[in-house]
């Protein structure tokens, strides 16, 4: 029945049903679900709205999809269900340069934004790791930060309007202008939990007419990290402060010669934008500090192509490490700026005692930690060391003020670790939340809350 | 009867769960700065917030600031400037607005382009259900994705969802350099002059377009009314940069440029007050939101409305962002009759226009809000699951189905 009647509105191209087609759907970057019972590939809102009724009709859930780049399973199905990918609605559907924005089917890959837009002087700011291959909407749905979002913001603060289809299969606009509830900020960052993006208005930014890259090596990550606190404690906001640590450098000079000193316990990649004088501005004063806090080297990209090469070596670290071990397990957790040494020192604690390997690439500007923590999964000792080293950098992290994900979202992986960061009061109100949107939990089940948390506290 | 102006969370929680049981509405007070923004809320308990405005958490290190909501914009201002900081909130009458308004109203200043809204500067609060239930989202980190923003839900919720009992923002580096430019149009260069603007580089903080304001806002009336831009900047920056704006407005046909440094501060914040100032009890001031590219035409359409009804029009574009905010005023004895009337035609013109401001209890007699959204069904179904029996601000706004 299910088939058949998504392939009478659909059409039978836009149904998948073959077991290696539903393989394909059944996991994302974090792990592997169940099968799904079909996937459906959308080319309008109209054809979302009618797989969203008939997914009622028939009880099933309905699990929205991006490119599956997602670190924390939002787009793992659990219990069968139809997997809506938008591989077919990825186009740019109006540019509005005048008054600098754009809208975009979900299924438009990040960077493709910038990139067909370059020319005009303007750019998509957003930029997660994954940007060469997740989509708009996915990151909406997680509310993707990035590295510039230092100075840019994450993804909420570049939505301007989205087209939604609800539970019901019913369409509705929120725009960041609307009166009343701002349910757009609401909706990005629900994970595909209270409705599917069809469409979305975002902002575009002009593309600052100076741009300098510099990189630090330190002599340890404590000295980087208090680096990092003075330059923003000294009133110094750079466009990007990213930083990895010994481990992360050699990988990357090993995998892309990138440039990066391979004798630095940690080094900092920092960009500034703007007017030159801004740049200049910037690069005086952070050296100055670095300098200060014992970095050993303070080197600036004279070319493109140095500071293309000394970006690359950041973007792709993470596929770097795997020249040191066969898997690894990226963590995000993020904590107020002034506390990332005791952070970083709780990490490598934790790692020692597990005896695993870490390796820290992150966005220090915001305090945002990706540990990454290297092991071999057929080795079972360092499964349950990763899982339980894990564990402990999202205790101490919110011990230290912070949270249990800075840009990854909660997905699977962190529904019980919600419970660290909330009271069940906070997330009883987020639950009434999801109660109205979708109160019979169709728009992907079992994400975000942990078990036994409900609505019912909130009733009077 | 207010209650005590020195209320904890504790006895908000308790006043909260004592009016849901006894079904008795609460009304929210704080500065009042806002109050022209919603309807009045009758028959109703009052909490007064004001008293609440004690900062809570400030680290200069990590620009991070919690404050109570009761603490007024001005009050925020001072401490962070002290370590050359700033929150760009925006805000009319600072020392009496409080951060509470800003967020209940969802205020957006004419520095979003450049810095953010309020909301995207809140990373989290605590609040206080209508069932009394204390609960939090968010903290006091830049970066936040566990589970749903639901600081950001209540901005704009006009105090009908729950009380902010605290709200958690990222505070900025204070620009070094601040210059307010003034330049009166000669006839004919009001088009360039807008289009020069919004491509100037550095990008302005805040620009706009003013016709009228004569008493309220700095600036001789020129042919074409007359531009003020707001340049915040680095030291390094700045000559230079006054050398190119003074250019790119000179292409436009503009021969002269007066800049305030020392006053720029005061200047800006006359630019923000104005709207909220009203010349007698016959005016009234709407703002409407507008793509920037239609917003002249719009307050020219405004204008021609409010002509027609033979009425005094102030003007006021946000060049960066569209704002259109008009106020329209004068002595007539119809003041009232007329004033529904160019009510109905403003917002044919603009029917997203909401009133900002109105003498004689404009707000409840008009159409306060214009266009309502298009998501209104699930707000009110919100409403309904967070304040069941409708006991926070009845009737300020349309969630509760009072007002369509």
């Amino acid at each position: 029945m299910l088939i058949e009647r998504l392939t009478e509105a659909l059409g039978a191209d836009a149904v998948k049903t073959s077991p290696e087609d539903l393989a394909c759907y059944s996991f994302d970057a974090y792990s592997q679900g169940v099968l799904p019972s079909a996937v459906v590939l959308p080319t309008s809102a109209a054809q979302v709205s009618a797989v969203v009724k008939i997914a009622r009709d028939l009880g099933e859930p309905l699990i929205a999809r991006g490119s599956g780049t997602g670190l924390c399973g939002g787009a793992t199905p659990l219990r069968a269900g139809i997997v809506l990918s938008f591989a077919r609605m990825n186009q740019l559907l109006e540019l509005d340069i005048e008054n600098r924005r754009a809208r975009v089917a979900p299924g438009l890959v990040n960077l493709q934004l910038s990139e067909r837009i370059a020319s005009t002087g303007y750019f998509y700011a957003p930029d997660p790791a994954s940007q060469r291959a997740s989509t708009i909407g996915g990151n909406i749905g997680t509310n993707a930060g990035g590295p510039h979002c230092l100075a840019y913001g994450t993804t909420v603060n570049h939505v301007l309007a989205l087209e939604m289809i609800d539970d019901r299969g019913e369409c509705f606009t929120t725009a960041v202008d609307d009166l009343g509830y701002d349910l757009t900020a609401l909706l990005v960052g629900s994970e595909g939990t209270l409705g599917i993006v069809t469409s979305a208005w975002v902002r575009l930014l002009r593309l600052p007419p100076a741009t300098g890259v510099w990189l630090a090596a330190f002599p340890s990550i404590e000295s980087a990290s208090e680096a990092v606190s003075a330059i923003v404690g000294a009133g110094i906001v750079p466009t990007a402060l990213e930083m990895m640590d010994a481990t992360i450098v050699r990988a990357v000079e090993s995998a892309y010669a990138a440039g990066y000193p391979e004798d630095a316990a940690a080094v900092l990649l920092v960009e500034s934008s703007g007017e030159p004088e801004e740049v200049a501005s910037a690069d005086a004063a952070i050296a100055r500090i670095a300098r200060a806090h014992g970095a050993t080297k303070w080197q600036a990209a004279t070319s493109a192509e140095q500071r293309d090469a000394l970006w690359r070596g950041r973007k792709g670290a993470a596929g770097a490490v795997g020249r040191i071990a066969p898997n690894y397990y990226t963590q995000d957790v993020c904590v107020p700026r002034t506390r990332l040494p005791e952070m970083l020192a709780a990490v490598d604690d934790a790692a020692r005692r597990h005896e695993i390997v870490v390796g820290n690439v992150f966005h220090a500007g915001d305090g945002n930690l990706h540990p990454l923590l290297l092991y071999d999964k057929r080795d079972a000792r360092q499964v349950a060391a990763v899982i339980e080293t894990g564990n402990i950098v999202l205790a101490r992290a919110v011990e230290l003020g912070g949270t249990i994900s800075g840009e990854h979202g909660v997905g699977i992986e962190k529904r019980n670790g919600m419970s660290l960061v909330y009271r069940t009061e906070d997330l009883a109100a987020m639950a009434c939340v999801r109660d109205v949107f979708d109160p019979q939990a169709l728009l992907n089940p079992e994400k975000i809350f942990p078990s036994g948390i409900s609505c019912r506290e909130m009733r009077t | 009867m207010p209650r005590d102006a020195n209320v904890n969370d504790i006895a908000i929680s308790d006043a909260l769960a004592e009016a849901t049981a006894r079904r008795r509405s609460v009304a929210l007070r704080a500065g009042g700065v806002f109050a022209g923004m919603h309807r009045s809320v009758l028959d109703a308990d009052e909490i007064d917030l004001r008293a609440r405005r004690a900062v809570l958490e400030y680290e200069p290190r990590d620009l991070t600031i919690a404050v109570e909501c009761g603490a007024t914009v001005a009050q925020i201002e001072q401490l962070l400037r002290e370590r050359r900081q700033f929150l760009p909130l925006d805000a009319p009458d600072a020392v009496r607005a409080s951060v509470g308004g800003v967020l209940a109203t969802a205020w957006n200043g004419p520095r979003r382009h450049r810095y953010g809204r309020p909301r995207d500067l809140l990373i989290g609060s605590a609040f206080a259900l209508a069932n009394g239930t204390l609960a939090r989202a968010g903290g006091m980190v830049v970066k936040n994705v566990a589970g749903y923003d639901l600081s950001r839900l209540f901005v704009g919720s006009m105090g009908t969802l729950a009380v902010l009992l605290r709200a958690n923002f990222k505070a900025l580096p204070l620009p070094e350099c601040t210059r307010m430019f003034l330049a009166s149009l000669p006839a004919g260069t009001r088009a360039r002059a807008f289009a020069q603007v919004r491509n100037l580089r550095p990008e302005p903080a805040a620009a706009w377009w003013i016709g009228g304001f004569a008493h309220e806002i700095d600036g001789d009336p020129g042919d074409d009314g007359r531009i003020a831009i707001l340049m915040e900047c680095d030291g390094a920056l700045l000559e230079r940069a006054t050398l190119d704006w003074r250019a790119a407005l000179g292409r436009a046909g503009i021969p002269e440029t007066r800049l305030l440094d020392a006053g720029a501060h005061a200047a800006f914040s006359r630019l923000l007050d104005a709207p909220m100032q009203l010349p007698g009890a016959h005016a009234v001031t709407y703002r409407s939101p507008s793509l920037p590219s239609n917003a002249l035409a719009l307050a020219d359409a405004v204008a021609g409305v409010i002509d027609r009804f033979e009425l005094q029009c102030d003007l006021l574009v946000d060049i960066m962002n569209g704002d259109v905010t008009v106020r329209a005023g004068g002595n007539a004895a119809g003041f009232a009759q007329m004033i529904g009337m160019l009510d109905d035609a403003l917002h044919d013109l603009a029917p997203r226009a909401r009133i900002l401001a109105g003498g004689g209890d404009a707000h409840d007699r008009l159409d306060c809000f214009g266009l309502l959204p298009n998501a209104l069904s699930r707000m009110r179904a919100l409403k309904q699951r967070f304040d069941p029996h409708g006991i926070l601000n009845p009737g300020v706004a349309f969630f509760d189905g009072g007002h369509t």
